[in-house]
């Protein structure tokens, strides 16, 4: 009996040690995550992969293609004009986060009602993506909330397009709606960036004779710098993948049919599934092409974190070079 | 007992699991072929099931899948109720599911999707076998039950219709009269002059597509094999051994003459001005109030329109315009057709046939949702007195050996017949647009087809 106490004292002791304690809440907390992350992203991940390489329904016996499936999807016409329609949506990106930091600076001061008005802008985010799309369904309608407002400004009935069946405007009327709803929480995520700017800085500036304009450019930019190019690479990597705006509000018809919505179509309706994977580690290979790009373009003209721009860099040493050389003469 | 019987559900799904993983081949059709045996050995003939008679002492909790999610809580828990006052041990738990032509694939990879389910249309034939329990054979079946031949292999039944629909277009006798249409059109042309002295004559729209739900869409594809042709082999041999089906026919006849109603009505502007925000709740108000005229759909939609408002006795349905030398023909096809898992345990897989049996001899659903009965010798709703004079067409089942050869060109192909609203869309969205022209899409559509027909030996 004493034995087994003082064996379990012994454990207690044991698991009481700092390191032994520290791993073994690391563990602990950290197991829940990485268990969910593991059955629900990364082994479907991996079988979706293996898809990939199959002519395969998903009911009934499945071949081994090898890379055949990715050679189909270069040789379609549809996939890859299907990605021009992102660019819309990285347009309407761009849009929704210079509304953003607009809002964000305005916000950020001391306003009267900011809180409300954060509320406000941050609640559509909250609405699931499918609800989304039915709001704007009938928000686009002919004769409904948007031509009724319009109405309202002058316009007439005659002179306001279809707006989702006019095949020039229609991706952006989709695009748009993807303003609407993560122009609020990019904003948050800037008022937050914004908040953390010592103000003592804004006192200084002010001292020295600085305009708003420049409070901005020279203290809050550089300063909010990460968290713009973490905003950027979401918005992005979201346009390319963007699926449910043109599912839900005319599934693809028109030509808004997103990369997505024809992968969606292939799987389901053709029920060509290994087609359909393919498709999809192509996007992950594109997406991640188009991150590294977009982070050493950030490099290049604004540098990472208190890091200096490379483009300022190159500027200085050129600088140096030339008084040397000017020294020399 | 219960764990034991969770026990053997999970090993099951993890047999299915296993031989969906990709090693497939001899093994996993061993294993399969082992469990069809033996539920053939143990569960009872469909035909020799006395509902109310036998295994009334059966305890079975059943989860039914359905498409029906507006008759979930209403009409099938009537059902359930009237099943449970001869079988009391028996639970049936109704799911509603809404993408279900989507979902329901998945679902049924699992194994332990539930009990009874609507057979989805994607599954091959071959693959029944693995998926749900035998009803019995075909020959036996016929003699009792109506158009088996979808989910049947090998004069094996897997899947019994819940109802049958024809293949017409519904329309409000009111509009029609207000319009000074007298006899119902029976041609391309003269339905779409019908169209046309609707929108000339009256307020209401004259032929609205439910463009935005898509699904609706399909039905335009419906009309293609039975309807066009009067050939209760085209469906699933005309169309698929005959060199460029989608051409245009002299007599217009065919699928081209279907489709070209809905591109001309387009075309010329008797169609809703705005197909991308349609509301399919909304269109069965007004096709019920007459602010519209007609719609393309299966006749299940009757019911569904006569009850959406106040003048239930003005929605007609009619047979789809096109003559066949001189005849008029209208596919009759099954609706979706219920299949019992076969991964159930022995008890739920024979209340389960109990249920499907009631449901299809006592329940009325059919007649009711005003479909064309199952059962050999019962009488047609009302609606269909339109018909007299029309031959109802049923398709015949695929020759031996060709069972999956339509769902292979056809998704191959990505032309998606009744699968996938997608080649109808693109009819609607060239229409609108004046390009591309109908005769350029099914050129694009014969093409496609005839390159799938030679990579699967239809034609040479």
């Amino acid at each position: 009996m004493g034995k087994r106490l003082k064996m379990a004292s012994h454990v207690a002791k044991w698991l009481q040690k700092g390191k032994v304690n520290r791993l073994l809440v690391i563990f602990t907390f950290m197991f829940v995550p990485l268990f969910l992350l593991l059955i629900f992203t990364y082994i479907p991940f991996v079988k979706m992969m293996g898809f990939s390489f199959y002519d395969m329904k998903y009911i009934g016996k499945r071949e081994f293609i090898g890379l055949q499936n990715y050679v189909a999807v270069f040789q379609r016409d549809d996939c890859f004009k299907a990605l021009r329609l992102s660019l819309y949506y990285i347009g309407a990106s761009f849009v929704q986060m210079s509304l953003a930091l607009y809002f964000a600076s305005v916000l950020s001061t001391n306003i009267r009602g900011g809180n409300l008005f954060k509320g406000f802008m941050f609640f559509p985010f909250l609405i699931c993506g499918i609800a989304v799309g039915f709001i704007f369904k009938f928000f686009y309608t002919r004769g409904f909330v948007l031509d009724t407002v319009l109405a309202w400004c002058g316009f007439t009935q005659d002179q306001l397009p279809y707006w989702l069946k006019d095949t020039s405007i229609n991706n952006i009327s989709i695009a748009a709606t993807s303003i609407w709803r993560y122009m609020g929480q990019n904003m948050v995520l800037f008022i937050g960036a914004i908040m953390s700017v010592d103000s003592t800085m804004y006192e200084a500036a002010a001292i020295d004779g600085a305009n708003e304009w420049n409070k901005f450019r020279y203290i809050v930019f550089p300063s909010i710098k990460t968290i713009i190019i973490l905003n950027m690479i979401l918005s992005i990597t979201g346009s390319l993948s963007a699926f449910e705006p043109p599912y839900v509000i005319t599934n693809g018809s028109f030509g808004t049919a997103t990369y997505f919505v024809v992968m969606n179509k292939l799987a389901h309706e053709n029920q060509k599934v290994g087609l359909a994977s393919a498709m999809a580690v192509i996007l992950l290979v594109i997406i991640l092409a188009a991150t590294l790009i977009q982070k050493l373009i950030f490099k290049y003209f604004f540098g990472e974190g208190e890091e200096e721009s490379w483009r300022d860099k190159n500027r200085r040493r050129k600088r140096q070079v030339m008084l040397e050389k000017e020294g020399v003469l | 007992m219960k764990f034991w019987r969770r026990f053997g559900a999970a090993g099951l799904a993890a047999i299915m699991a296993t031989s969906l993983a990709g090693c497939g081949g001899a093994k996993a059709t061993a294993t399969e072929a082992g469990k069809e045996e033996k539920v053939a050995a143990e569960v009872p003939k469909f035909t020799d099931l006395k509902v109310g008679e036998d295994y009334t002492d059966i305890k079975a909790d059943l989860r039914f899948l359905t498409h029906k999610t507006d008759l979930v809580d209403t009409t099938f828990q009537e059902y359930v109720k009237e099943f449970q006052k001869m079988y009391p041990g028996v639970t049936i738990t109704y799911e509603g599911i809404t993408s279900y032509a989507d979902d329901i694939i998945t679902r049924l990879t699992t194994g332990d999707w539930g009990d009874i389910c609507m057979v989805p249309m994607q599954l091959d034939k071959n693959e029944l076998k693995n998926y749900f329990v035998p009803y019995g054979d075909k020959t036996e079946l016929e003699k009792k039950y109506i158009m088996l031949n979808n989910f049947s292999y090998k004069n094996v039944v897997y899947g019994i219709p819940s109802a049958g629909n024809v293949q017409g277009i519904v329309y409000n006798k009111k509009v029609f009269k207000d319009a000074g249409i007298t006899e119902i059109p029976k041609t391309p042309d003269e339905f779409l002059a019908a169209l046309q002295k609707i929108k000339d004559n009256t307020d209401s729209i004259p032929l609205y597509t439910n463009f935005a739900a898509s699904w609706t869409m399909t039905a335009w594809d419906a009309y293609i094999t039975g309807s066009a042709t009067g050939d209760p082999d085209y469906a699933n041999n005309g169309l698929i051994h005959s060199a460029n089906p989608f051409e245009k026919r002299a007599d217009m006849t065919g699928p081209y003459a279907v489709y070209y109603v809905l591109y001309e009505a387009v075309a010329r502007g008797l169609t809703e001005e705005d197909p991308t925000t349609t509301d399919w709740e909304g269109s069965k108000g007004l096709m019920n109030n007459g602010k519209i005229a007609t719609m393309a759909l299966g006749s299940w939609s009757v019911v569904q329109m006569q009850l959406a408002g106040d003048h239930g006795e003005d929605i007609g349905y009619m047979p789809f315009p096109i003559t066949v030398d001189g005849k008029q023909y209208v596919s009759a096809s099954p609706d979706y057709n219920y299949g019992v898992n076969v991964n159930s345990s022995q008890d739920n897989q024979i209340a389960s046939m109990l249920y499907v049996k009631w449901l299809t001899e006592n329940s009325n659903f059919s007649y009711d949702q005003g479909g064309i009965p199952v059962c050999l010798g019962e009488k047609y709703p009302d609606v269909y007195k339109m018909f007299d004079g029309v031959k109802l067409v049923i398709d015949n089942p695929a020759p031996d050996g060709e069972e999956t050869l339509y769902n292979d060109i056809n998704n191959d192909s990505e032309v998606g017949i009744n699968v996938s609203p997608e080649g109808v869309s693109k009819i609607l969205e060239a229409a609108t647009t004046g390009t591309p022209t109908l005769d350029e899409l099914m050129a694009d559509r014969n093409s496609r087809w005839t390159a799938s027909q030679k990579k699967f030996g239809a034609i040479k």
